[in-house]
C-alpha cells in the first residue's frame, strides 16, 4: 500500500514539475524571438486581411533591406480582428508591437493606456502640417482638438462608389434611361439620381440588380453604410463640439436619411439588408449589380477583374451636401511591449512616414497615404483608376464616434438602425430610443 | 492496509479530480462572482468595487430581458421539437428493417458535426440571394423567403437548424431507452390484449420517461448556451436572434465590460441551476414512481 501511495506522490510531483516548467517568455511571433544579442530584430504589425496589408508587408521588406530589422505584417480576418486585438491587450505582453487599429479605437487605446502616446515624438520625425487634417483628426488624435497623438497615419480610407461603366455606356441602356427619366444615364451625383439609376437597373428576373450597400449587423457595416446618408440629409450622430445626442440624432433629417437608405436596400439583391463589405464586393464581382458603395481600399480587386468595365466615383450627395464615411487606420505602438521593441516600432513608423516611402506606398494596391501634398498630386490621382475619386473624397470624410465606449455606441446603433431598416420599429421611434440609449452610455462613461 | 494508508490512497485517488475541479470550476466561479461586483474591464488597469450596480443594470436592461425571453423560447421550442421528433424517429427505428444501420448512421451525421461549421454551411444554404434553398425554391416557382434577414423568420430559421442538428441525439437516447424495456412486459400486455395505444401510454412512455427527461435536461442546458449557430448566421448583435450567450459575448468581448458580463453570467448560472434542480427532482420522482411496491 505504501508503494502505491509513494507512486501516486511521485506522479503528482512529476506533473507539478511539468506544469511549473518555465515557459519561453519570448513569443514565437513577436519581438526579437529567442533572446540574445545575435537574434534578428523583428517588428510584428497586426492589421486585418486586405490588399493594403499585403502592400505594407512589401514595404516592410524594403525597410528590412535598409535596416536589417524584419517587419512581419500579420493579417487577421476582419470579422475577429477587434476581439483578437483587445484580448491581446489584456495580456501583459502583446504579440504585436504595432497595431493598425480602426479609427474608432483610438479613444479606447488612448484612455486605457494601450497605445503609446506619440505627441512629443511624432513631430520629430514628420512635419505634422503635411498630414491631411481629417486623417490627423480621426486617425491619430484623442480627444478631438487636444493635439495629443496616439497613432501615426497609415491608411486613409473613405466610402466610394463603384459602377459598371460598360452598362452605363451601353447605347440601348442609355436610350431606355433617357426615355424613362428624361435625362442621360450618367454617374449619379445625388442620392436621388442614384436611386433612379438603381431602380432602372433593378431587374431581378434577369438576375441583375441596382445597387448594394454595406448593411451587415455583425460589426459596423450598417452604420458605415447609413452614415453617408445621415450626414448628407442633414442628420448627425451628436452635436457639433459636444456629445449631446438627444435632439441631435432624432431629427427629421436623420429620419429622412434612414428612410432613403431603406428604399435603396430594396433596389438590391435578395438579402441586401445584410451585406458585409465582402458580400457587397461579391455582388459586384459576380457581375449582377450596377453600383456598389464600399470602402475604396476594397476596390483594387474590382479594378483588376473588370479593367475598363468598372468606374469609380465619390459617393453622391443630397441638396449639395456630400459626406463620405471615413474608414482609415493609424499605426499605434503597444504599451504592452518592452521599451526596446517600442523604439524599433518608432524606427519603422519614422521610416514609413518619410515622403519617399509614402510615394512608394501609393504605388501599392490601395496604398492611401495621409500626406496632403501627395494626395493632391497627379502622381497619386493617376496611380490607380480609383485614386482620383478617393482623393476627392478625402475632403468630405467624416467618422463615427471614437470615444472609449465607441463599441457600445456602435452596438446600439447597429441594433436600433437595424430595427428601423428591417421595419421592426418606426424609424423616428428607433432614433429617439437610440439617442436616449446613447446618452445613457455616454453618461455612464462620464462623457456627458 | 493500515487505516492511515487507506485514507492516503483514497485522498491520492480523489486529489487530481478535486484539484481540476477547484482550478477549472470552483475558482473561476468564485472569481466570476467577485468580478460581478466590480467595474472590471477587459483592458485597462485596475477595477473598483461597485456594489450591486451591475446587478441593478442586469435587471433593468431590456437587452437582457429580451435575450432571456428569446433563449427561453429557444430552449422550450428546440427541446420540445427535438424530443417529439427524436422519440417518433426512435419508435420508427425500433423495428427491424433492411438498411436500418445505414439510416441510423446517416441520421447521426448532423450531431457529429461542429455547430460552428454547420452554422456557416447553413448560412450559405439559407442565404436569401444565392443560398441553395432559395435557388431550389426559385426553380420550383415558389416564393423565396429571406430566411436569415426577415425579422419574422430569422429566429425560427436558426431554431430549425438546431432541430436538424440535435433531433438525432434525442432519437439515439430514446432508442437506447426503448431497447432497454424487457420484451416480457410487451408479451404480458399482448396476452392481456392491451391496445397499441395502451401499451404506448402505460408501458413504453413511463419506462422511457426517465431517460427522455435526462436527454431533455442535457439538451435544455445545451440550448441555453446557444451561441455557435447564432454567431455564424446572424451575429451577436441582432435584435431578433440575440441569445444570452451572444449577449454575453457582446458585453465582454466587444464592449470589454467584464464586471457587467460577470453579473450577466451569474444570473444565467442561477437560472441554469434552477432549471437543473427542477429536472433532477422530476427525474427523482419518476425513479421513485418506478420502484416496485
Amino acid at each position: 500500500m505504501k508503494n502505491a501511495v509513494r507512486s501516486l506522490a511521485l506522479l503528482f510531483t512529476l506533473l507539478a514539475l511539468a506544469a511549473c516548467g518555465k515557459s519561453d517568455p519570448a513569443s514565437p511571433t513577436s519581438g526579437t524571438g529567442a533572446s540574445g544579442a545575435s537574434a534578428k530584430q523583428r517588428i510584428v504589425v497586426w492589421w486585418f486581411q486586405w490588399d493594403p496589408a499585403t502592400g505594407l508587408q512589401e514595404l516592410g521588406r524594403e525597410f528590412e533591406k535598409e535596416t536589417g530589422i524584419e517587419v512581419v505584417v500579420e493579417q487577421i480576418p476582419l470579422g475577429s480582428y477587434q476581439e483578437k486585438v483587445f484580448l491581446e491587450f489584456g495580456a501583459s505582453r502583446t504579440r504585436f508591437d504595432v497595431v493598425i487599429g480602426d479609427s474608432q479605437w483610438i479613444g479606447r487605446g488612448a484612455t486605457k493606456g494601450l497605445y503609446v502616446e506619440l505627441t512629443d515624438w511624432l513631430p520629430t520625425v514628420v512635419d505634422l502640417a503635411t498630414i491631411h487634417p481629417r486623417a490627423a483628426k480621426y486617425l491619430c488624435e484623442y480627444p478631438d482638438g487636444s493635439n495629443r497623438w496616439y497613432a501615426a497615419p497609415c491608411e486613409t480610407d473613405a466610402v466610394g462608389l463603384a459602377y459598371r461603366k460598360d452598362w452605363f455606356a451601353d447605347p440601348a441602356e442609355q436610350q431606355a434611361f433617357q426615355a424613362k427619366y428624361n435625362r442621360p444615364l450618367a454617374v449619379p451625383t445625388t442620392w436621388e439620381e442614384f436611386a433612379d439609376v438603381a431602380a432602372f437597373f433593378q431587374r431581378p428576373e434577369a438576375k441583375r440588380y441596382g445597387c448594394a450597400l454595406p448593411s451587415d449587423r455583425s460589426y459596423d457595416g450598417l452604420t458605415m453604410g447609413v452614415q453617408n446618408f445621415l450626414w448628407a440629409f442633414g442628420g448627425r450622430w451628436h452635436a457639433e463640439g459636444s456629445n449631446k445626442v438627444v435632439g441631435e440624432l432624432d431629427t427629421p433629417g436623420s429620419v429622412a436619411a434612414i428612410e432613403f437608405y431603406k428604399k435603396l436596400v430594396k433596389l438590391g439583391p435578395n438579402g441586401a439588408e445584410r451585406l458585409d463589405y465582402g458580400q457587397v464586393l461579391e455582388q459586384f464581382t459576380n457581375g449582377s449589380t450596377a453600383m456598389i458603395c464600399n470602402y475604396f481600399a476594397f476596390f483594387p480587386g474590382l479594378a483588376a477583374k473588370f479593367g475598363d468595365k468598372v468606374g469609380f466615383a465619390v459617393v453622391p450627395g443630397h441638396n449639395g451636401k456630400r459626406v463620405a464615411s471615413l474608414g482609415g487606420q493609424g499605426l499605434s505602438i503597444s504599451t504592452r511591449i518592452p521599451k526596446e521593441q517600442q523604439e524599433l516600432a518608432k524606427k519603422f513608423i519614422a521610416w514609413f512616414l518619410q515622403r519617399k516611402v509614402q510615394e512608394q506606398w501609393i504605388t501599392k494596391p490601395a496604398g492611401f497615404t495621409a500626406n496632403a501634398d501627395i494626395l493632391k498630386s497627379e502622381a497619386f490621382r493617376k496611380a490607380s483608376p480609383y485614386n482620383a475619386a478617393f482623393a476627392d473624397s478625402v475632403e468630405t470624410m467624416q467618422d463615427f464616434w471614437n470615444v472609449p465606449v465607441f463599441n457600445e455606441l456602435l452596438a446600439v446603433t447597429q441594433r436600433y438602425v437595424g430595427m428601423a431598416v428591417d421595419g421592426e420599429m418606426e424609424t423616428a421611434q428607433a432614433l429617439k430610443e437610440l439617442a436616449v440609449e446613447k446618452e445613457r452610455i455616454l453618461k455612464e462613461a462620464g462623457l456627458l | 492496509m493500515s487505516e492511515r494508508g487507506s485514507r492516503g490512497l483514497k485522498l491520492g485517488l480523489v486529489a487530481p479530480a478535486l484539484l481540476l475541479l477547484v482550478v477549472f470550476n470552483v475558482f473561476p466561479l468564485v472569481y466570476n462572482v467577485v468580478l460581478s461586483f466590480t467595474n472590471a474591464e477587459l483592458v485597462g488597469d485596475g477595477s473598483r468595487f461597485v456594489g450591486t450596480a451591475n446587478y441593478a443594470r442586469v435587471f433593468s436592461d431590456p437587452l437582457y430581458s429580451g435575450a432571456l425571453r428569446r433563449t427561453a423560447l429557444f430552449v422550450f421550442c428546440a427541446g420540445g421539437l427535438e424530443l417529439a421528433l427524436g422519440f417518433a424517429f426512435a419508435l420508427a427505428l425500433k423495428r427491424e428493417f433492411r438498411g436500418k444501420a445505414l439510416v441510423l448512421t446517416l441520421a447521426l451525421v448532423p450531431m457529429m458535426l461542429s455547430p460552428a461549421v454547420m452554422g456557416l454551411y447553413w448560412g450559405l444554404i439559407l442565404n436569401g440571394n444565392y443560398g441553395v434553398l432559395n435557388q431550389v425554391l426559385g426553380e420550383l416557382g415558389l416564393a423565396q423567403p429571406q430566411w436569415l434577414t426577415d425579422r419574422s423568420l430569422k429566429f425560427w430559421s436558426i431554431l430549425l437548424v438546431d432541430v436538424w442538428m440535435w433531433t438525432p441525439f434525442m432519437a439515439l437516447v430514446s432508442l437506447a431507452g426503448l431497447s432497454s424495456i424487457p420484451p416480457q412486459i410487451y408479451e404480458a400486455a399482448e396476452i392481456d390484449r392491451a391496445s397499441a395505444w395502451t401499451v404506448f401510454r402505460r408501458i413504453t412512455l413511463p419506462l422511457v420517461a426517465p431517460l427522455l427527461g435526462l436527454a431533455a435536461l442535457l439538451r435544455a442546458t445545451d440550448a441555453l448556451k446557444q451561441f455557435d449557430l447564432v454567431m455564424a448566421t446572424t451575429g451577436p448583435n441582432d435584435a431578433a436572434t440575440q441569445t444570452l450567450s451572444t449577449l454575453l459575448y457582446q458585453v465582454v468581448f466587444r464592449d470589454g465590460k467584464v464586471g457587467l458580463g460577470s453579473a450577466y453570467a451569474c444570473v444565467v448560472l442561477v437560472v441554469v441551476i434552477a432549471l437543473a434542480t427542477v429536472f433532477t427532482r422530476y427525474l427523482d420522482r419518476l425513479k421513485g414512481a418506478q420502484v416496485p411496491r
